[in-house]
């Protein structure tokens, strides 16, 4: 017998398929704006910006890129570029090592949908391809839309693309990287970004 | 003997309830009955108590802003009942989607084909150098030593876990591990071990140079290995949550990733791992979300993924219909936070890779334990768990089901026993002891209970025997 065999035994002579699943659970109906989202995201570190009319974005975000950089490298995600206008940043390379982003000091990424009761964005594969680029970066800065914002994280998992599970990953980010495992003291930075910001633009 | 006391005396439903404690197998009990000095003082106990306390109202705060934070309850604890009864068709769904997604996926039965099958897997790409992020499943099944002594560099990179595997000790506690170590410790630990300057204290400081130290080994990783909080059978994805970061570097740095998933974490669906991960990081530590939640599907591009589904005892467990509600646990901690007995002993106390009341249910599973006597059985922990595991009760029913006594409890049963079914006896024990009691007072924190006594005290005698005061209270009610 193999160990695939034994383990569905065992499970299979202690189940008894009797147990339904429960009814939906109903629409918790919590706040979607973008200020309850700001706020979420200020409580876990992070801050919010906008939202700004499309046309204003780049320029907002690219002013706070450069400030954050200090000189250091602006790497943009290839499906956030359209969204910046040209100017003093590189766009990731399709098909780029991790190891390529090292010495990244800010990433730029598009965000797909966000949670407001957590303040948390979430992207896919389509949007961050170089997934190892959002945690090596020094600092992180997320574009989203803020008609993409649901009140829940559940409404929010609703609200993604049929196919977002068709990339490699998909990845909730609610604020910078952070640890309390020294006496309870929240420091930021633990090994991922130690700074993170959403800007928000409205059509 | 029994026989010699009337039948139907209470005194005698007593003895007897006595006497089948005596029955049991006694094993050593490693909490404070055993007396071992785990946290070294008075004041490391009531710092680890209000560390933990402290969490404690964090997830009280944050349930207390989710207007559906007990429906969620009750909908988490259906959705794992259903899973885990279902739970042959999720495992394989979860493998035929894990598959097409491109995933490699093995079965463990035991810990021992867990260590054989990851072994292998780092031996066939001669591995040498691994990144891990938290797993208590690898605690579980002692994966770290078993491939340190194959030669394999095995790094835990949760700053927390870091900690106690510098200081070769293990977690105490689920998601702090090291919260029973203060700075000045960390600080002349990671001196020693990581040539951090010497007298660093400054929680910022520490931090930002286990970051650099780690931040070079995930660049040179050639595997990461993970737990998992969540497979979603829908869709063959793994869910990772952490703080820090280091569960998303680890896997998307080195080109192969092991990750161990014990066979209770199967949900369906992601809208129902979306409700476990509604109250996991509020349980846990207060958030209402942890910094990073990935859902991964498949192996990232050029890089390979296994996935090693482990037993290791669940479904003993999943075949109890008394025990199987413990495997809904999502390993937030929170029972630990607001146990009076974890908060006041620490995790170590416990003697096993999970401690607290969730740890005590699991324990007897694997061995006779006395761990389900260490509760006081207040239920706080059965008010705060998101999945409503009935915690106090749980272990009532190992008491009942598999006894453990510790031996102490063991001796001072059999002592109340004998007494019991002798009256005269009784009555003149009782007479010794209100004669003894200030002696006994005295010499109990010499004694060998003295460990035991430093946090308890024997009560003043009232100085009669309870007969005579129940007959004084009776004349009293009557007037």
């Amino acid at each position: 017998m193999t160990g695939r065999e034994r383990v569905l035994d065992a499970v299979r002579s202690a189940v008894r398929h009797s147990v339904s699943m429960p009814g939906a659970h109903p629409a918790p109906a919590l706040d979607g704006s973008f200020p309850t989202f700001a706020a979420r995201l200020a409580e876990a570190g992070g801050e919010a910006h906008g939202p700004f009319a499309p046309d204003a974005l780049g320029a907002a975000v690219l002013a706070h890129a450069r400030t954050w950089s200090a000189g250091g490298r602006i790497v943009v995600e290839p499906d956030a570029a359209p969204l910046l206008g040209p100017g003093g940043y590189e766009v990731a390379a399709p098909g780029a090592r991790p190891h390529d982003f090292t010495d990244v000091g800010v990433a730029i990424a598009r965000g797909a949908v966000a949670a407001a009761e957590s303040g948390s964005v979430a992207l896919t594969g389509r949007e961050a391809p170089d997934r190892a680029l959002l945690f090596l970066a020094e600092r992180v800065i997320l574009l989203l839309d803020a008609a993409r914002i649901a009140g829940d994280l559940g409404s929010a998992f609703r609200a993604l693309a049929p196919d977002a599970l068709r990339f490699h990953h998909l990845t909730w980010i609610s604020g910078p990287s952070k640890t309390a495992d020294i006496e309870q003291t929240l420091v930021h930075g633990a090994h991922g970004p130690r700074a993170l910001a959403v800007f928000a633009w409205r059509a | 003997m029994i026989g010699s006391s009337t039948p139907s005396s209470s005194v005698t439903r007593f003895a007897n309830r006595i006497r089948a404690i005596l029955s049991c197998r006694p094993v050593v009990l490693p909490l404070d009955l055993q007396a071992r000095a785990v946290l070294p003082d008075d004041e490391a106990v009531a710092r680890h108590d209000a560390s933990v306390w402290a969490l404690r109202r964090k997830r009280d705060a944050a349930a207390a802003a989710v207007p559906d934070f007990e429906a969620l309850r009750e909908r988490a604890a259906a959705i794992k009942d259903h899973a885990l009864d279902h739970l042959d068709v999720y495992l394989e769904r979860f493998e035929a989607r894990a598959r097409e997604a491109g995933a490699v996926v093995h079965w463990a039965e035991d810990a021992a084909a867990l260590r054989g099958i990851a072994s292998r897997l780092l031996a066939e790409r001669r591995v040498e150098r691994v990144v891990k992020s938290k797993s208590m499943l690898t605690e579980e099944c002692a994966l770290n030593p078993h491939l340190e002594a194959r030669g394999i560099e095995v790094v835990d990179t949760d700053l927390g876990e870091r900690i106690v595997q510098l200081g070769g000790e293990p977690p105490s506690h689920l998601i702090v591990p090291a919260i029973h170590r203060t700075r000045a410790e960390i600080g002349a630990l990671f001196h020693h071990r990581m040539g951090s300057p010497e007298g660093e204290t400054d929680p910022e400081r520490l931090m930002a140079h286990a970051r650099g130290d780690l931040r070079r080994r995930f660049l040179r990783a050639q595997a990461g290995i993970t737990g998992v909080n969540f497979a979603v059978a829908e869709t063959g994805s793994l869910v990772i949550v952490t703080n820090e970061g280091n569960a998303d570097l680890g896997t998307s740095l080195p080109p192969l990733h092991v990750a161990c998933v014990g066979i209770e974490k199967l949900v369906p669906t992601l809208d129902d791992a979306a409700v476990l991960l509604r109250l996991l990081a509020r349980s846990a530590t207060g958030q209402a979300a942890s910094a990073y939640t990935s859902v991964l599907t498949g192996p990232r591009p050029g890089g390979e993924l296994h996935v090693i589904l482990v037993d290791n005892g669940r479904s003993r467990l999943l075949a109890s219909p008394g025990h199987r509600r413990a495997l809904r646990c999502i390993r937030c901690g929170a029972c630990l936070n607001t146990c009076p007995v974890y908060r006041r002993a620490g995790g170590h106390a416990y003697g096993g890779a999970v401690g607290g009341p969730i740890g005590s249910v699991l324990a007897p599973l694997r061995e006779a334990s006395a761990l389900p006597y260490a509760s006081s059985l207040c239920g706080s922990c059965t008010a705060v768990c998101p999945v409503r595991i009935d915690l106090h009760e749980q272990l009532l029913a190992w008491r009942r089901e598999a006894p453990a006594a510790p031996p102490g409890l063991l001796h001072g049963a059999r002592v109340a026993a004998a007494l019991m079914e002798r009256p005269r006896l009784y009555r003149a024990a009782g007479r010794a002891a209100r004669l003894l009691w200030p002696l006994l007072r005295r010499a109990g924190r010499r004694g060998p209970a003295a460990a035991w006594l430093r946090a308890r005290e024997l009560p003043p005698h009232p100085g009669a025997r309870f007969g005579a005061l129940f007959a004084r209270r009776a004349r009293e009610g009557r007037r």
